[in-house]
């Protein structure tokens, strides 16, 4: 495994671009403040906004300010632009494939302009920016790759790192030449009112890992890595001197930035960083909450280790997902010291300075954890003051030197980091980088056939009436028609190719559960974001499908979400067939499943574009053939 | 209290969608959570803090603080009744 980060773009709430992070991760300044940007009657609730009015971001960019362009897609472009100036590379003839993170998409856009949607007409084309796709794709031609192929990954908070590792494997198996991925996630009132909901934010600072820690801050922000197979990667000698260029052009940026408090030249210290071992999978245990001994995130750091060939005593550092609340902190510490034993690494969530920033969480911290194995420091954990018995005891300052932060490489010590991160549905993920390539373990390419063993559609409602053999009343209150659907199908497919339990599931979905996300959004405006339906935002994100039929089939193995339009599909099954060639799965639970509502399709209708059907759900077992 | 009780159920019964929970099986009594009584979860709780914001005007600051409370409709009539305001 060879993948190497030509180079890298970020912008978040502590920074507008890598060298402005980095000081302030140095200084240990965070982002976390009172709103300034985002319109929420929530003004109690403390966020990190990245410190630029959507204006100036189109003002960067060069974008005319009345131009109607999410926050989501600007930031992203902004990060994207900077990852390509970073690396420095010739993209001439070159395949680039852009994958990105992202679950709110186009909804700051939509959220402020639903009602005018519904009887303007001059406003309609704003709903063909709505989808996380068409976001993407939009992202993709601001910063300049009109002729990339575009691809979307919605697995709410591990989204980002997902994309990562998509890329990773894309590169890995010849399908592209270069890959951009990473995530992008702006604040919207959507899912600022969706978390309050649920009772995880925290009114105060977050304290990750802390005993007094009481939830999460929300954030914002992107971030991209450039990957390359070794092949394309700049030689030494062209990396050097791209270095000195690349700060000339980070300079004459900086005249579109707020001065930067201290700008470190990054340029000097840089050396090669590899994508060295990844892990996907799935906690199979509840749609909002980890499971006390973090099973999921136990097996997603144990296969990312394993592939990337080092042992525990190899990680320097861990990068936390960390997020603040009750939950996640005393999970991931099970399963931290499930991995690492007596022996835990110095452990930091950098959420005390970002937030949360879901779906962008997963690049954000992938770039943090780079600058800190370029620059070799730890990243302190700002808020911890009090152990917490439950939890593992973070790396904090504490009046002591600088030096006692910085990474300590032993002899013989490979020097790698690893990087969690993990979201609703148990989708959880985790990676692992290094100054140098993984050892060349499995190069031997399983040459399996796919065959297809079960292929099932309901595209009626009135097919959902029989619910009751597959479905509980219990479990029934809590699903729309399309939940429904896409269990039965899952069960379906799977009894008829004879499968419990799938190896993989991959789920393929261009809007997620629209009546729900639809019914939560005109409650969110009728009533203010006060008394809004925990269970309706929990449906909202995309990968609630996968994850539900994770929990059900009580799956851990690989899980994502596509979302990529009516490519989602295609992209799915790519990856179904990616996982049993390479002989990574046996069998996997492909699923397309999409809905629309009477309103929705009438938007559709007046826009003169193809009317979505109410209700489509499709789910296909694929299995390995081997060859005897 | 009676009055408020069925109100309450009535509330439930239609913010939690249990269908198939008639009124007479629905024992104000009943511990609302674990295999021997009605069997809600962790979201349910959420659903009736919102539930409780909306017809009563009664604001919960975590899920936490609500679990005396929780214990059965019974439990939550008391509550109600000493702290609506409305």
């Amino acid at each position: 495994m060879d993948i190497q980060v030509a180079g890298y773009g970020i912008i978040c709430a502590i920074g507008n671009n890598a060298s402005e992070v980095l000081c302030s991760l140095r200084e240990e300044r965070t982002g976390i403040g009172s709103m300034h940007y985002l319109q929420s009657s929530h003004k109690e609730l403390p966020v990190g906004e990245v410190k630029l009015s959507d204006e100036e971001m189109k003002r960067m960019l060069g974008q005319d300010e009345s131009t109607v362009i999410s926050r989501t897609v600007l930031m992203g472009a902004i990060a994207v632009r900077q990852a390509l100036e970073h690396a420095n590379l010739d993209l001439k003839g070159k395949r680039i494939t852009v994958i990105s993170g992202t679950t709110v998409g186009g909804m700051d856009v939509t959220e402020r302009h639903f009602k005018q949607m519904l009887d303007d007409d001059a406003m309609l084309p704003l709903l063909e920016k709505h989808d996380c796709g068409s976001s993407t794709r939009e992202m993709a031609d601001l910063a300049g790759l009109q002729d990339a192929d575009v691809c979307t990954i919605s697995t709410a908070c591990s989204s980002a790192l997902n994309a990562i590792i998509l890329g990773s494997e894309m590169l890995q198996n010849g399908e592209t030449d270069i890959v951009i991925a990473g995530g992008t996630e702006a604040l919207s009132r959507f899912h600022l009112s969706g978390f309050n909901s649920l009772m995880i934010l925290d009114k105060e600072r977050c304290r990750p890992f802390d005993k007094t820690r009481a939830g999460l801050n929300l954030g914002e922000g992107a971030a991209f890595v450039v990957l390359t197979p070794p092949s394309i990667s700049p030689t030494e000698g062209e990396k050097q001197e791209q270095g000195a260029r690349g700060k000339e052009q980070e300079d004459t940026n900086c005249q579109n930035y707020p001065p930067a408090p201290c700008p470190l030249p990054l340029a000097p210290k840089e050396s090669p960083i590899y994508i060295r071992g990844y892990g996907n999978r799935c906690d199979a245990f509840h749609q909002t909450a980890s499971s006390e001994d973090g099973e999921g995130a136990f097996l997603a750091m144990s296969d990312a280790l394993r592939m990337a060939g080092v042992k525990p005593q190899d990680i320097l550092y861990i990068n936390a997902h960390g997020t603040g609340t009750p939950n996640n902190d005393a999970s991931e510490s099970a399963a931290i010291r499930r991995v690492f034993g007596e022996h835990v690494p110095p452990v930091s969530s950098t959420k005390g300075f970002t937030g949360h920033t879901t779906s962008a969480s997963g690049s954000i911290e992938t770039v943090i954890s780079i600058l800190a194995l370029q620059h070799n420091f730890i990243p302190v954990n700002l808020g911890w003051k009090e152990q917490d018995e439950s939890c593992i005891t973070p790396a904090t300052r504490h009046g002591e030197s600088v030096a006692s932060s910085q990474l300590a490489i032993g002899e013989g010590q490979e020097g790698a980091i690893l990087c969690n991160s993990f979201g609703f549905g148990g989708n959880d993920s985790a990676l692992v980088i290094g100054r140098c390539p993984s050892p060349s373990a499995c190069t031997e390419k399983s040459q399996n056939k796919v065959a297809v063993l079960a292929d099932e559609t309901i595209d009626d409602s009135e097919q959902l009436k029989d619910y009751r053999e597959f479905i509980s009343p219990g479990e029934a209150r809590r699903m729309g028609k399309l939940m429904k659907a896409a269990t039965i199908t899952s069960l379906k497919a799977l009894r008829k190719a004879g499968i419990e339990c799938p190896d993989a599931i991959i789920t393929a979905t261009a809007y997620g559960m629209l009546e729900t996300s639809e019914k939560f959004l005109i409650d969110m405006l009728e009533n203010n974001e006060e008394t809004l339906s925990p269970t309706l935002f929990m449906q909202s994100t995309h990968n609630t499908l996968s994850s539900a039929i994770a929990i059900r089939t009580k799956c851990h193995g690989y899980n994502v979400t596509y979302s990529q339009g009516a490519k989602s599909l295609e992209w799915a099954l790519r990856d179904a067939h990616r996982l049993i060639k390479s002989g990574k799965a046996e069998t996997v639970l492909v699923g397309c499943h999409d809905e629309a509502t009477p309103s929705f399709q009438d938007l559709f209708r007046r826009l003169g574009k193809p009317i979505p059907p109410m209700l489509y759900s499709r789910s296909i077992v694929l299995c390995a053939e081997h060859e005897m | 209290m009676e009055q408020l009780i069925n109100d309450l159920k009535l509330q439930i019964k239609d913010a939690l969608n249990l269908e198939d929970l008639s009124m007479e099986e629905f024992d104000e009594n009943a511990p609302l959570f674990g295999e021997d009584g009605i069997g809600l979860d962790s979201i349910d709780v959420l659903e009736i803090i919102v539930l409780l914001e909306k017809n009563y005007g009664i604001r919960l600051a975590n899920s936490k603080e609500g679990k005396a409370i929780f214990q059965s409709v019974k439990t939550i009539a008391e509550y109600v009744q000493a702290n609506r305001k409305k």
